[in-house]
């Protein structure tokens, strides 16, 4: 089987959505679905995708005001003084150190997205980083990136008849010698690694592409097939990225170089971008979060290794943001963070933090709508001592896809096979839900969902059955993504299960609410009319 | 025919050097010619063989040891020069063995980094352990490995203490050095362990510390959690009965007892084992026709490696024909290796200590660059290469490394310069025409093209490629005669410079162009 068949076959058993004439009307052919085929994909925009290596600590980047004695309680050992926090309003602060992105929160370029992770969070690094860069479920193994398969649905067939006269230049560029799974589609990988684009040049030079010779009949077949493929890559964008580079300058001031590794990746992106390369994804990356010990300084706990990462991580996207309003091209780029888990709520003995789950997302550029999606997670209500997610972090992935990308329904179906809550990211998009709409019909599910009353005034109850034990969860959004209601995730056995659900603190209107089981995401739209 | 019976058939000089290429780094052509009519049986017999331990490293700009000597921030860099350098000159000089390998398959299976360890001297002393066992018990391996000092600041063991339990080393222990994680059935079931197990584990090694002084770790029972230990029935519900005292210890036998008495240990390192010696494959007709029987040796020997190495290396399925070549070369491979066929003499150690560290170190250098840096992996699991699915070797090659690899060939032309005390040395100097003068006819061309490329490649290239090679690049817009008069005319000259000049260029483009074809990059 494909890998292709595999994502997709897997996500189609993930996605009873058809089964249910319910939840099919109510998200999939509705009026406002079918609207978003007709927005045209923009092809201007580029999104810069932010790697922190290793599990950010969530909880000290984004400190949690409201619960402040807990937090003290629960991890005095690296606690950040209550004073000392970089207030973005009563209940949440930045780490002290990040003074550059607090002033582009204050001037409205910076989204925090509150708690992001997936039902059953793997605590490993590896798993955990496939994950958020497949863009799959905990218990999926899908070996495409989720960015990949967003250019494939915009260049099929790639590399096959690239580069051309509307596409001259690389699909996405990751600024390291090590290939991301991001950007890896099941033909081989979309985008070219380089360390820097002189260097690029002048080395592939001495490479000869071009080669046509068969191939040996035997295994190493397919490996010196790979090679000759990226020979001929290197040797087909190496010019035009050359060129990109030599046409624009930096404007702002950068760090000096080797001080601070993500400015420098991040230097070169807006290079490229003010050089006018048509590249549609950039991959940059930091290390170093995996702090299972002494994260911070025991004299002075706004110090320490943390603090030097955040400190980096806040410069480097700071002035990268200013560099590109210098350069004239802010407009067109978009940035977001990701880590492969938070930590845990608890420090540990050695002034530092296991693996952990949620943690916040930062989205970042000239266009975002600012703010901060979701409350802080609470510290109380935890899952063997870690943190439960606030956002899906599919959601924020395929919020960037629809409302900066503007793909349509068919498009985001080709990304991913799982409907979606949209999420407020960027400035005047509608935030309305993706379902994908052509999952196609699966037989012997019987996952079904429903409320009544509805409408309802000031209760209805969701009723839900399992035909099968697992991990599920049950929320409960308005119609601009915000969480209004949720059930903890639990293990349930199979069965019919009735939540009553208050909505006499929803103002009228309409609600999605979501079940997400372990077959995937069921949702159904119900109306609160007084 | 099964995949794991004996290859019977003696070693064609093709067969012998792929065994070479695959166990050492790299295969010389007087090593060929030796492993070349034997059986497989005795070829790996020499290779398994055990070897004196190399002398400690000296610092190259004092000439002393001083890998027990204080710690000294102001030394320390090249004390960690000295120590790559030293490490990068043993795979380059080895003699016939397997050793040097396996000594890298073990600091990539149980990774530890300078950069997080932070004292060269702790790295010394866990390669000495890495060589100890390289061709050890796995189990007594796994268990110095578990104090080792290395380690035990590496995964935080040194901070692991009853009541804060510090579950880095814990889960490591489970999903990479020993069991290996398996389907995940249930959230945070992994099959063959639970996150529970990772927590459970992490009391069971509570209580050890590390001392800079005499880099040495320290069992401290009240650091040790000495309550019972109960596992998941991914273990069968085992209780590790909680030990006080100095008894504390010997919790870690039975933890150990439990986890090497389980199947999947022992295929699990076999697989490792599988990927680093023959392909990244494993079918499942793999697994349980070679894998299993891999591990059921591996097993009923009480986890010694030279049975189990043994069986692999010699089975019908390491010589098969559809695999050789089918490795992309680790970026070791490619600089040490390359080195190594082409026979290019390092400095001598005894006389020009320096000079040879300093010229090691480049090579290192080199291969760090092209993302292979000993001692300083990306992560604890290691090189990407062994186990990202779906690409496992093909993570070496990308637009940034692959022309960095191509343009090692100028490297190698050029040798590498080094420069002690203000004064520069052109070490590693390679001599293209004396490298032909190895092989048979070399005035030949067709023969010579013939000959290097069995020798440079694993696969056949087809005939088209060969004529290309001579009429385009070793003799373009000439007729193939005129190499061997040129050739002769050489020979009968040959203290004559520029005769040999004119020879070496149309041999070094040769070389340059070879190496940069796709099909070097494999073994």
């Amino acid at each position: 089987m494909e890998r292709r068949d595999f994502i997709r076959g897997a996500a189609a058993l993930a996605l009873p959505l058809s089964l249910n004439g319910y939840t099919a009307k109510a998200l999939g052919l509705s009026p406002m679905m079918e609207s978003l085929g007709e927005i045209s994909t923009a092809t201007d925009r580029i999104l810069v995708i932010v790697q922190l290596s290793g599990g950010n600590d969530g909880i000290n980047t984004v400190i949690p005001l409201d619960q402040y004695s807990t937090y003290m309680a629960l991890r005095a050992n690296i606690a950040i003084p209550q004073d000392k926090v970089l207030k973005l309003n009563a209940a949440t602060g930045l780490h002290p150190a990040m003074t550059g992105m607090k002033s582009l929160y204050d001037s409205g370029r910076l989204v925090v997205v509150q708690g992001v992770t997936y039902p059953s969070p793997n605590q490993s690094h590896f798993r955990g980083t496939d994950i958020w860069m497949s863009g799959s479920g905990f218990n999926q193994y899908v070996n495409t990136g989720w960015a990949a398969r967003y250019l494939d649905s915009q260049f099929p067939n790639y590399p096959v008849g690239y580069p051309n006269a509307s596409m001259p230049d690389p699909l996405a560029i990751q600024i390291s010698a090590v290939p991301s799974l991001l950007l890896r589609e099941t033909q081989g990988p979309l985008g070219i690694n380089l360390s820097n684009p002189d260097d690029f040049y002048n080395l592939v030079s001495g490479i000869k592409a071009g080669n046509t010779d068969p191939l040996p009949n035997n295994a190493a077949g397919k490996q010196i097939a790979y090679i000759r493929q990226i020979q001929e890559q290197s040797q087909q964008y190496a010019k035009g990225i050359k060129a990109a580079a030599d046409k624009a300058k930096n404007m702002a001031t950068y760090p000096a170089r080797g001080q601070n590794t993500l400015a420098d990746q991040l230097a070169i992106v807006a290079r490229l971008i003010a050089g006018g390369l048509k590249t549609r994804v950039y991959v940059v990356s930091m290390g170093g979060f995996d702090t299972h010990a002494n994260q911070v300084n025991a004299a002075d706990k706004t110090q320490g290794a943390h603090a030097t990462l955040l400190g980096r991580l806040s410069d480097a996207i700071t002035v990268f943001q200013n560099d590109l309003k210098l350069l004239n091209v802010d407009k067109r780029v978009l940035g977001m963070t990701f880590s492969e888990f938070g930590r845990r709520v608890a420090s540990n003995g050695a002034s530092g933090t296991d693996h952990g789950t949620a943690a916040p997302q930062f989205v970042f550029g000239s266009l975002v709508q600012p703010g901060i999606i979701g409350a802080n997670s609470s510290l109380t209500d935890l899952t063997s001592g870690n943190l439960k997610m606030v956002n899906d972090f599919r959601d924020v992935y395929g919020s960037i896809l629809k409302q900066w990308f503007q793909v349509n329904t068919k498009e985001y179906s080709n990304v991913f096979s799982r409907d979606m809550i949209s999420l407020p990211i960027i400035q005047g998009s509608a935030t309305t839900d993706v379902a994908t709409p052509s999952a196609p019909s699966v037989t012997g599910l019987d996952v079904s969902v429903r409320n009544y009353p509805n409408p309802c005034s000031t209760a209805t109850t969701i009723e839900y059955n399992l035909p099968n034990a697992g991990n599920v969860s049950l929320r409960v959004f308005d119609m601009e993504g915000r969480q209004v209601a949720a059930t903890q995730e639990q293990f349930q056995s199979a069965g019919t299960y009735n939540i009553p659900i208050s909505v006499e603190n929803f103002t009228d209107g309409a609600y999605v609410y979501r079940l997400q089981t372990e077959r995937g995401v069921l949702s159904g739209k119900m109306l609160v009319a007084r | 025919m099964a995949l794991i019976d004996t290859y019977s058939t003696p070693l064609d000089a093709k067969a012998a050097e792929h065994l070479l290429r695959r166990t050492m780094f790299g295969a010389t052509r007087k090593d060929i010619a030796q492993l070349t009519g034997q059986t497989a049986v005795a070829a790996v017999q020499t290779l398994l063989a055990d070897q004196p331990e190399p002398d400690a490293p000296i610092d190259p700009l004092t000439g002393q040891q001083w890998v027990t000597a204080a710690y000294d921030g102001t030394v320390e860099g090249q004390r960690y020069q000295s120590l790559r350098g030293w490490w990068v000159g043993q795979m380059v000089t080895q003699p016939i063995s397997i050793r040097e390998k396996m000594v890298l398959f073990w600091q990539n299976h149980f990774v530890s980094t300078r950069s997080t360890v932070g004292d060269t001297r702790y790295m010394y002393k866990q390669n000495v352990l890495l060589r100890q066992y390289a061709l050890g018990n796995v189990k007594a391996f796994t268990k110095d490995i578990t104090t080792d000092p290395a380690m035990l600041r590496y995964l935080n063991g040194n901070s692991n203490r009853v009541g804060a339990a510090q579950e880095n080393y814990g889960r490591e222990l489970q999903e990479l050095f020993t069991i290996g994680k398996g389907a995940e059935i249930a959230p945070g079931n992994y099959t063959t362990y639970t996150e529970d197990d990772v927590r459970t584990a992490a009391r069971v090694l509570t209580g050890w510390t590390d001392t800079a002084a005499t880099i040495t770790s320290t069992f401290t029972p009240n650091r040790h959690d000495t309550t019972d230990k109960i596992f998941s029935a991914a273990y069968s519900g085992t209780v590790i009965k909680g030990r006080t005292g100095a008894d504390g210890v010997k919790e870690l036998d039975d933890l150990l007892d439990m986890i090497f008495k389980q199947p999947d240990t022992a295929k699990n390192l076999c697989r490792e084992f599988y990927r680093w010696f023959i392909n990244y494959d494993i079918t499942p007709d793999i697994e349980q026709n070679f894998i299993v029987p891999l591990a059921d040796v591996l097993r009923s020997n009480n986890y010694e490696m030279k049975p189990v190495l043994t069986k692999m290396l010699t089975s019908q399925h390491f010589f098969d024909q559809n695999l050789r070549g089918c490795i992309i070369k680790t970026p070791l491979d490619l600089v040490v290796g390359t080195m190594r066929q082409l026979q290019v003499a390092p400095p001598d150690y005894k006389t020009q200590p320096s000079q040879y560290l300093y010229a090691m170190e480049s090579l290192r250098n080199t291969a760090g660059q092209l993302q292979q840096d000993i001692m300083e992996q990306p992560n604890v699991a290691g090189w990407a290469a062994y186990y990202q699915e779906p690409s496992y070797y093909q993570m070496w090659i990308n637009t940034a490394t692959l022309p960095n690899r191509v343009s090692f060939a100028n490297t190698v032309l050029n040798g590498i310069n080094v420069n002690v005390g203000g004064m520069n040395y052109k070490t590693f100097v390679f001599d293209s025409v004396e490298y032909a003068k190895l092989f048979t006819n070399p005035e030949d061309p067709v023969k010579l093209i013939e000959n290097f490329c069995e020798h440079f490649f694993a696969v056949d290239l087809i005939q088209a490629q060969k004529d290309r090679l001579l009429t385009d690049v070793l003799l373009p817009g000439l007729p193939s005669f005129e190499w061997t008069v040129e050739w002769n005319d050489y020979i009968k000259n040959s203290t004559n410079a520029n005769k040999k000049s004119l020879i070496k260029i149309k041999l070094d483009n040769l070389i340059r162009y070879m190496i940069g074809l796709a099909e070097f990059q494999v073994y």
